[in-house]
């Protein structure tokens, strides 16, 4: 991937592409899986970023930014001297929101790293559960019939809701790693 | 004397206040139903970063219309491939890293009339809706800030970022009882077309190997309703309403499901009922899909399955009270504080 192709999946997520430029990469997007694994990646870092209080600890998360970040090593030798994000005052945090957020990110290199690993409060990320809003006796990974059965579910299901909700729903379908995140068998008989 | 008045005038000013508070309950509602007509009915290409307490995805959506029908094209940038296109007839969810392409027929049958949302005059009474100011911005461009804040603990709240021009959703956040965000849909970009070529709704998936699997079929071909009548939740939360049912065919089962829809205008829960498994009951289940919950469990040998975009504890509160319709065809509201 060139510079040029990089600097445009960045200014496309901080949202200054110009228009002109935007069909052929989206045409090339289409085409080549890894551009779109590297733009995916290059989101979840904006995401990173703009999240508060480590939102997002998904188990690969980590791995997935690192694997961006070595996509990038000639940008990252460059600034290795910057100031690790663990040391930017919290009121500095806010100001992240309004600027060019992916495209600093990766020209920060290093730094992103320290982002990413340590936030302000110093909590590790990648180490940081979120606890759920529902939580059951015991949790298991579910098996491909599961989540092929749910997945059936769940499109059928989604012809029925709004259109932004059927947007969120079918969104969680696409979510990888594991797009069923929980599946719980609960304890005792049914009712 | 000036008892009278003074109650004349607070009488005035309670009036004034349901006055201005239904105004701005038909504004919310308004704007919800611009939303919908939009999502529903313009031609839309945009990236969007999904994140919930667990991960963040990339995705674009391109969404055409063309002869009053509506394709879409919904697909994951980072890394799993998955897909989703609606064709005219179908909805075709691609999952590579499964090598499956799931195919359900189009429920609206493709029409844009029918695919719009009812929000309808009953949507306050289980939500409250707020209008913010003018005057916020998001993506370089002006927004309106919708907050949907449930009434109960039965279903979920949104925050939304309208385009003031356009009511497209920017930014939208679910949240859960307690107005923690649980579901985030941020834009990063949205391009609004005159037109958007067909070829931008083909899949780019190469399903060659794939397995299909057709978990529904039109509902002309499908069998009639068993004889006993089918079967009803005996509890609901308050508003939500039957919408429709239909059978849905199980692959590898020659008995279908039946298929149950609720919604309360805003969120819809699905309830299918399948002949339960020859090997006998299985334990209870609960799945998570970002803000769509999932609950299994047996009841009188069949496998029912409630999902929706609600809390957990809905779904299985709603799963567990399904039985074999016995003259009560009018489930009971939810018992106030029941759900866990």
């Amino acid at each position: 991937m060139t510079d040029q192709i990089r600097e445009q999946l960045s200014a496309l997520l901080d949202g200054e592409l110009p228009r002109d430029e935007m069909g052929l990469l989206m045409r090339r997007l289409d085409k080549d899986p890894e551009l779109r694994r590297a733009f995916g990646s290059y989101a979840l870092i904006g995401e990173a970023l703009r999240a508060p209080g480590g939102r997002i600890a998904a188990p690969s998360f980590a791995a997935r930014v690192s694997a961006a970040i070595g996509d990038a090593p000639a940008i990252a030798e460059k600034t290795s001297t910057a100031r690790p994000a663990a040391a930017v005052p919290l009121q500095q945090q806010a100001a992240l929101w309004k600027r060019p957020i992916v495209r600093t990110a990766l020209a920060a290199g290093a730094a992103v790293t320290a982002v990413l690993l340590f936030r302000p409060d110093g909590t590790p990320v990648a180490q940081r559960e979120v606890t759920p809003a529902n939580s059951f006796a015991m949790s298991a990974s579910p098996t491909p019939a599961q989540t092929q059965r749910l997945a059936g579910y769940l499109v059928a299901h989604s012809q029925f809701s709004t259109p932004m909700v059927r947007r969120n729903v079918l969104s969680s379908l696409l979510a990888a790693d594991p797009g069923i995140t929980r599946v719980s068998h609960e304890m005792g008989e049914a009712p | 004397m000036r008892g009278a008045a003074t109650r004349r005038a607070a009488v005035c000013v309670a009036a004034c206040l349901l006055a201005f508070s239904a105004s701005a309950e038909d504004d919310a509602r308004a704007w919800i139903e611009r939303m919908s007509e939009s999502l529903a009915t313009r031609n839309y290409d945009g990236l969007f970063t999904h994140s919930t307490g667990r991960q963040a995805e990339t995705m674009r959506i391109v969404h055409r219309v063309d002869e009053g029908k509506s394709f879409e094209r919904l697909v994951s940038l980072d890394g799993s491939g998955r897909e989703i296109v609606r064709t005219r007839e179908e909805v075709h969810a691609y999952l590579p890293d499964r090598r499956v392409v799931i195919v359900e027929p189009r429920g609206d049958d493709g029409s844009l009339l029918k695919s719009l949302p009812t929000p309808g005059p009953a949507l306050d009474r289980n939500y409250q809706l707020v209008v913010g100011p003018k005057g916020s911005r998001l993506l370089g461009r002006e927004v309106r800030v919708i907050d949907v804040r449930p009434r109960d603990i039965y279903r979920y709240g949104y925050r939304l970022w309208l385009d003031e021009d356009t009511a497209m959703p920017l930014q939208s956040i679910v949240t859960n009882g307690i107005g923690n965000p649980i579901e985030i849909i941020r834009f990063t970009q949205l391009q609004m077309k005159d037109r958007i070529p067909a070829h931008d709704i083909e899949p780019t998936v190469d399903a060659t190997g794939f397995q299909w699997i057709r978990t529904g079929r039109k509902l002309a071909a499908m069998p009639q309703l068993p004889r006993n009548g089918g079967w009803r939740p005996m509890r609901l939360p308050p508003g939500f309403r039957l919408v429709t049912s239909r059978l849905q065919p199980i692959p590898g089962s020659p008995m279908p499901a039946q298929h149950l829809i609720f919604s309360d205008g805003i969120a819809a829960i699905s309830v299918f009922i399948e002949p339960g498994a020859q090997t006998g009951p299985r334990p209870p289940e609960t799945s998570s899909m970002g803000s769509a919950n999932a609950y299994s469990t047996s009841v009188h040998g069949h496998v029912v399955t409630a999902i929706g975009e609600v809390p957990a504890a809905t779904v299985r509160e709603i799963a567990n009270s399904v039985a074999p319709v016995q003259g009560s065809a009018v489930p009971a509201d939810f018992p106030a504080g029941s759900a866990r």
